[in-house]
């Protein structure tokens, strides 16, 4: 028997805007997203007895969800459909024209984030986002810790340029001794 | 001396997934190389500007379709693992279950458990032991289909109580009476083989009964439902403005009045 608290189904509802907030970031539309989120849930609650009780809920959900997708992807190239989900006009605004005006003006940071490559963004989200350490990032995406840390340095690297973030914003900080 | 640092070593620290001694180098390192300390704050700026840039997503509200859904495979789920444990109290757990009965209005929906032996009396229903479960839709979910059921619901008086055809389960009638919008309902109580009790209110739509309120809770005393379940249905009883308990008359003639 299982205990009665941290179950799946106890934790599943007041999850979901976390829960929606990734699948928005990972595939670009409120529509997929919601749909995905619903897939998740169902999943999560057929397997809720391998949820191990004492490690974390949202990656264990991530991990669920971010399966899902992986599969709908797949399953979308080997059906020949280009309908063009990853086109991230959710969060990043739609704009044909995004390659050219890059050039010449910075992007909003969701713009730039949306524009990563998936992997990088996907690890950016775990970790930056919803705060998961490099090792359970690693286990969501089932990569090692190594490709977490390369794939995380080269998204914000990425992010900075396109954003123009440089770091003199928090080089203030960091000098007045507010180090981690 | 310029001791190199990669990227990653910088993130690390921005991170705090740096080990103890690098992280006093890279420290060290600092207070004499701006251009460091600039690296190191673009990991920190990214990490916050992405988190900024992402936090009004978790302040938009989840279309209620989508809650629904997600609350109604939970309850789904609540109930194929059955009743409760008989030492765990009977209304420790709540889930949503959408009143369907006339006259709604702004009432706020009731939170009951329902257990697996009621679906099971109402629909044939039996949702698979390892949590994978056929959609039941609402609808399917709270119509009044056993035949033994229905059958108990317009004949056995207030007070009596009788085992239902073709199942295990007994049925007890506990009140009949009017809702605020003057349909006919009826409290009751199954008893299941697992031996918990089912407190339930059904009340009738034209061409059947339907069931507006379940509460499981474990028997542990002949078969009656311990107060503390009863009180989720004065709750309910209450919030429907229910009339008080027909006479037996009364009663006679309102169920006599369904055939």
């Amino acid at each position: 028997m299982s205990p009665r608290t941290g179950r799946v189904e106890d934790q599943l509802v007041a999850f979901l805007p976390n829960l929606r907030r990734f699948a928005i970031s990972l595939c670009g539309s409120r529509d997929v997203a919601d749909d995905l989120v619903q897939a998740a849930c169902e999943r999560a609650l057929a397997n809720a007895e391998r949820f191990e009780q004492g490690t974390r809920f949202d990656a264990w959900m991530f991990r669920i969800l971010r399966n899902l997708w992986i599969d709908t992807i797949r399953r979308q190239k080997t059906a020949g459909v280009h309908e063009d989900i990853s086109e991230r006009q959710d969060i990043a605004g739609a704009s044909g024209e995004r390659e050219v005006e890059a050039r010449l003006t910075l992007k909003s940071v969701s713009e730039a984030i949306a524009d990563l490559p998936d992997e990088q963004r996907e690890v950016l989200l775990l970790v930056c986002v919803e705060e998961l350490s490099y090792r359970e990032a690693a286990d969501v995406l089932a990569i090692p810790i190594g490709t977490v840390m390369s794939r995380l340095a080269r998204a914000r690297k990425n992010l900075a340029d396109a954003a123009g973030i440089t770091g003199e914003n928090m080089r203030s900080d960091i000098v007045h001794g507010a180090k981690r | 001396m310029t001791t190199e640092f990669s990227d990653e070593i910088l993130m690390r620290f921005a991170d705090g997934e740096l080990d103890p001694d690098t992280a006093a180098q890279v420290e060290r390192a600092m207070e004499s190389d701006d251009e460091l300390v600039t690296r190191v704050a673009m990991f920190m700026e990214t990490r916050a500007a992405a988190k900024d840039a992402l936090a009004p997503l978790l302040e938009e509200p989840v279309p209620d379709h989508l809650t629904a859904a997600v609350e109604r495979m939970v309850a789904e789920k609540k109930a194929a693992e059955g009743p409760r444990e008989p030492s765990e109290p009977a209304d420790a757990s709540v889930v949503p279950f959408p009143r369907r009965a006339a006259n709604d209005g702004n009432r706020a929906r009731w939170i009951v458990p329902i257990a697996a032996s009621l679906l099971a009396a109402l629909g044939g229903y039996w949702l698979g032991a390892d949590g994978a479960s056929a959609p039941v839709g609402n609808t399917d979910l709270v119509a009044v289909s056993d035949p033994g059921l229905v059958e108990a619901l317009r004949t056995v008086a207030a007070g009596d109580e009788r085992q239902l055809a073709g199942s295990n389960q007994r049925f007890r009638a506990i009140a009949t009476f009017r809702d605020n919008a003057q349909t006919l309902c009826r409290e009751f109580e199954l008893d299941s083989a697992q031996s918990s009790t089912v407190i339930s209110v059904a009340c009738f739509a034209d061409p059947g009964w339907r069931v507006t309120f379940a509460v499981v809770a474990p028997a542990d005393s002949g078969g009656y439902a311990p107060a503390s379940s009863t009180e989720a249905l004065d709750a309910y009883l209450q919030a429907i403005d229910a009339a008080p308990p027909m006479t037996v008359e009364e009663e006679t003639q309102a169920l006599s009045s369904l055939r």
